[in-house]
This record gives C-alpha cells, structure tokens and sequence, in this order.
C-alpha cells in the first residue's frame, strides 16, 4: 500500500492566507486523481470546510479525540493525503504534539510522507520562527510560502536577512504564490466554491454558474501558476512516488 | 466560423495607422451586409470610432477590472452580434496581455465565435516585433496584415512572415480632394446609399462608392479566409481523431 501523507499547513499569524494555500492544495490533488482529505482546526466554523464541504472536517487539534480522528485513520482512510489547516498560532503546539505522540518518529523512518508548509507573515518575527519551526519539523519537507495573493505590504525584510535564516534550514524549499486581483479573489469568496470550480463556471452543487469570464481566466491563470510551483517542488511524486521507484526498488 | 459570428480587432501599437477607419468600414460593411453588430471603441481623444458611430460603438476601457469585465465578458455572449474592437495604440499591449492570461481567444471558440486581428502592417520594429508576437500569444487566432496604401507602397511584405496562404489585406486610398466629406463625426458609410450624404458632389459620390466596393470585397475575401481555415481546422481535427 502506498504511503500516507500528511501536509500541515499552518503559520504563527493570523490573516496570512493559511486557507488560501490550503485550498490550492486541494484542487491541485484533484487535479491530479489523489484522493485527498482535509482537516479545519477553525473550530467551530472553519473557512476550508466552507469551500471544500465533501473533504473537510472540522477538528480541534489540541483534543486528543480529535488528534485520534486524524492520525488513527491515516492507514485506513481511503484518502492518501491529508492536508491540515493548522488555526494560526497552533503551528508549533501542534508540531510539538505530533512528536510527542510519535508522528514526527514515523516520518523519520519513512513510514509516512511528512510535510510543513509554512506561510510567512510579513513582519520579521516570522523569521525567528521559521528558525524555531524548522528545528521541530527535522527531517519533514518543509516549505516556505510567500504568499503575494493579496499583495499585502510584504517582505520589507531586507534579503539579507531573510536569505541567512533561509540557508539555515537544510532543505527547505521556498514557493511563491502570486498576487491575484482582488475582484476575482472576492468573487471566488462569495461563491464559495475551490478554485477549480469557479474557473470551470460551476456552482457548490456543480451546477452550471455564471461567473464573469474575465475574472474566470484571472483566477486560471493565477491557479496554473501556483500550480506550476507546486509542480516546480515535485509534490505529487512526493506523495505518491511513481511505480518506476518501486519497480526500482525490487530490482535493487 | 465566418464573419457572422467573429470578433474583430483592429490593431497596432502605432498612432495614426488608419486604425479607426478601417474599424468603422468594418462596423458599416457588417451593417449593410444584415448583421447586428457592436463595436467596441478603445481609443482616447477625439475623432474615435464612438464618435464617428455613436449608435453602434461604445466606449471601452481595460485600465481596471471593471472595465475588462464589461468589455470581455460582453465579447465571449451574446453570439449572435458581430463585434468590432478599434483598439488604441495605447490600450494595445494591455489588450493582449490580459487577453493571453484569461484565455480569451479560447473561450471565444467554445462560444463559436472567431476570434480575426486585423493588424496594421507598417515597416517599423515596433510593429514587425508586436506582429510576431501576437502570432505566438494568440496563436489560436487569425491574424491577417492589413496594407494601408495611404502610408505608402508596400515594401514590407517579407518583414510579416506570410505562411500557410495567408495574404495582406488592402485598405485602397479614398482621393485626396474627398477625405474630408467623410472625416467628420458623426458619419457612417451606410448612410451613402440613402443620398444623405450632404455635401458631396456626385462625381465625388461616385467615387466614395466605388472605393467603398472594393474595401468591401476586401472583407468578403477576408471573410471568405476565416471560413476557409476554420474548414481546415475542423478537417485537421477531424483526421486526428479518426
């Protein structure tokens, strides 16, 4: 059976766009055939769960229940990734319960595909955070979003800096998601819909929607670029290898 | 896919090219040959198609969102009207540029509708250089160049790579002594047949007439080409999927 994976998605400020990249995610396992499921830690009213219904529950990650919910079913559940979308301010609590119940243990050993990604806030505080995240997180692949999508006054931190802690971290890996314009992000709000639908012209039941086309190839186009970096940083074989690997190992 | 259900724009990235009289022939001869059609004025400052057209041409604007979405989404509906865009040399990059992101010229197919660039070809880089990138960024369209004769003997033929049959369309030259009977808005050239044209003389009406027969077939050549390569296009797909 392959492997399960876990994505958290998560970051030590609120408004930083958390959901936003969650939902990318989402759409982009779709996009890709990998059963996916995904867990709001919102509670009680989560925005991912509002957007993508059919996938998302709503946990509490601090409830040992729930922390059952999530990590007891990672085997059994027919999804193959699970995304969380960390509540701001959890990320490192969270981190911190996952190895104390023998999660980040498992990761080590290769039994379950890990990964962080970690939204970057726009003060510098972010930055000794990533320093404390990254310590916890080991050996998960852990990446750094700059998320530009509403092009809020971002990364005045002077590159210096930034590029220092940057090289500090053995392996992460840096993604970019790009600003979209306003009106189409708002529009996809009120519509309540992934991404994906509202490009395809497609309501919450799937039913045909009339949203504006301009705002609809805005948000194509803004989606295949976001695509494209998760494309750039080799998700999907991160999640799922390919068969070749494991025609690969046998033969090895 | 012919003119009865296609977008046309009237390009170039250079001012003064004869941009706004070839898209308002283009509204008149859609007019006069039966067609509902809309024309879509992107051009600021005075003597532009809205105001030589006031009944058929609209302001349009692709500075903000708000202005992209009432003039493309507007575009891609209501099929049955035939559009004609006169896109100002200052609105040209931006056109395009947002036209390429949002998938425009796809989203016009599905809707059935052709999408024709009418480029002005003139022999400066400016132009050479936009032409070929259009062919690349909006590949999926027609693109035919467009000879004004006013600006001179062509000489720039080889500069706009002509492949697969495709040909310059020619824009003839009014006489000198009658520019000035139709340079004043409003005007429009459908008007001429009902002998209201006030002013002209007959010889000169006359010969308004028989320069505007042969801008006119012009068109239905041109128009002939889209159905043309619209045929060929289905029979390529056609045979790929047999």
């Amino acid at each position: 059976m392959a492997r399960p994976a876990v994505i958290l998605v998560g970051a030590d400020k609120g408004g930083v766009g958390k959901t936003t990249v969650a939902r990318t995610l989402i759409d982009y396992f779709g996009a890709h055939q990998t059963p996916t499921r995904a867990f709001d830690t919102e509670s009680p009213r989560g925005t991912l769960k509002r957007f993508h219904p059919e996938l998302t529950e709503v946990v509490d990650v601090t409830s040992v229940s729930d922390q059952m919910k999530i990590f007891d079913t990672l085997g059994s559940a027919e999804a193959k990734v699970t995304v969380i979308d960390v509540r701001a301010g959890l990320l490192s609590s969270t981190l911190q319960a996952l190895s104390d119940i023998g999660f980040l243990e498992s990761a080590k050993k290769g039994q379950i595909t890990f990964a962080v990604f970690h939204i970057l806030g726009p003060s510098i505080a972010s930055l000794e955070e990533i320093a404390e995240t990254a310590r916890t997180v080991g050996d998960a692949n852990y990446f750094l979003v700059k998320n530009f999508i509403n092009n809020t006054t971002f990364f005045e931190w002077d590159p210096a800096t930034y590029n220092s802690y940057f090289k500090k971290i053995k392996g992460a890996e840096e993604i970019t998601i790009p600003k979209l314009n306003e009106m189409a992000y708002e529009q996809v709000e009120v519509a309540s819909v992934p991404f994906v639908s509202f490009v395809g012209n497609k309501g919450t039941k799937g039913e045909a929607a009339n949203y504006s086309f301009v705002l609809r190839g805005y948000v194509r186009h803004w989606l295949g670029n976001v695509w494209g970096e998760f494309d750039r940083v080799k998700l999907v074989d991160m999640v799922s290898p390919k068969m070749e690997s494991n025609v690969r190992q046998v033969a090895g | 896919m012919s003119f009865r259900n296609s977008i046309t724009i009237v390009a170039s990235p250079r001012p003064r090219v004869g941009k706004t009289l070839l898209a308002r022939l283009l509204t008149d001869f859609h007019s006069q040959e039966g067609r509902a059609v809309a024309a879509f004025d992107l051009n600021s400052g005075e003597h532009t198609l809205a105001q030589f057209l006031p009944e058929r041409a609209a302001r349009a604007t692709i500075r903000d969102i708000s202005g992209q979405m009432a003039l493309f989404d507007r575009l891609v509906t209501d099929e049955d009207t035939t559009k004609v865009i006169d896109l100002g040399h200052e609105s040209f990059e931006s056109f395009f540029t947002v036209a390429h992101q949002i998938g425009f010229v796809e989203e016009a197919r599905r809707h059935s509708l052709a999408v024709a660039i009418l480029f002005m070809a003139t022999p400066d880089q400016l132009s050479v250089e936009a032409y070929r990138n259009l062919r690349v960024r909006l590949a999926q369209a027609t693109l035919a160049p467009v000879h004004n004769e006013l600006l001179g003997p062509a000489q720039h033929r080889d500069k706009y790579l002509l492949g697969g049959g495709s040909v310059i369309v020619h824009l003839p030259v009014l006489a000198p002594g009658l520019r000035k009977h139709i340079d004043t808005p409003p005007f429009s050239f459908a008007n001429l047949n009902m002998g209201s044209a006030i002013g002209i003389p007959l010889d000169g009406h006359i010969e308004v007439q028989r320069w505007l027969r042969r801008v006119y077939l012009e068109f239905r050549e041109l128009d002939l080409r889209l159905l043309l390569a619209d045929l060929q296009s289905s029979i390529r797909i056609r045979s790929q999927s047999t």
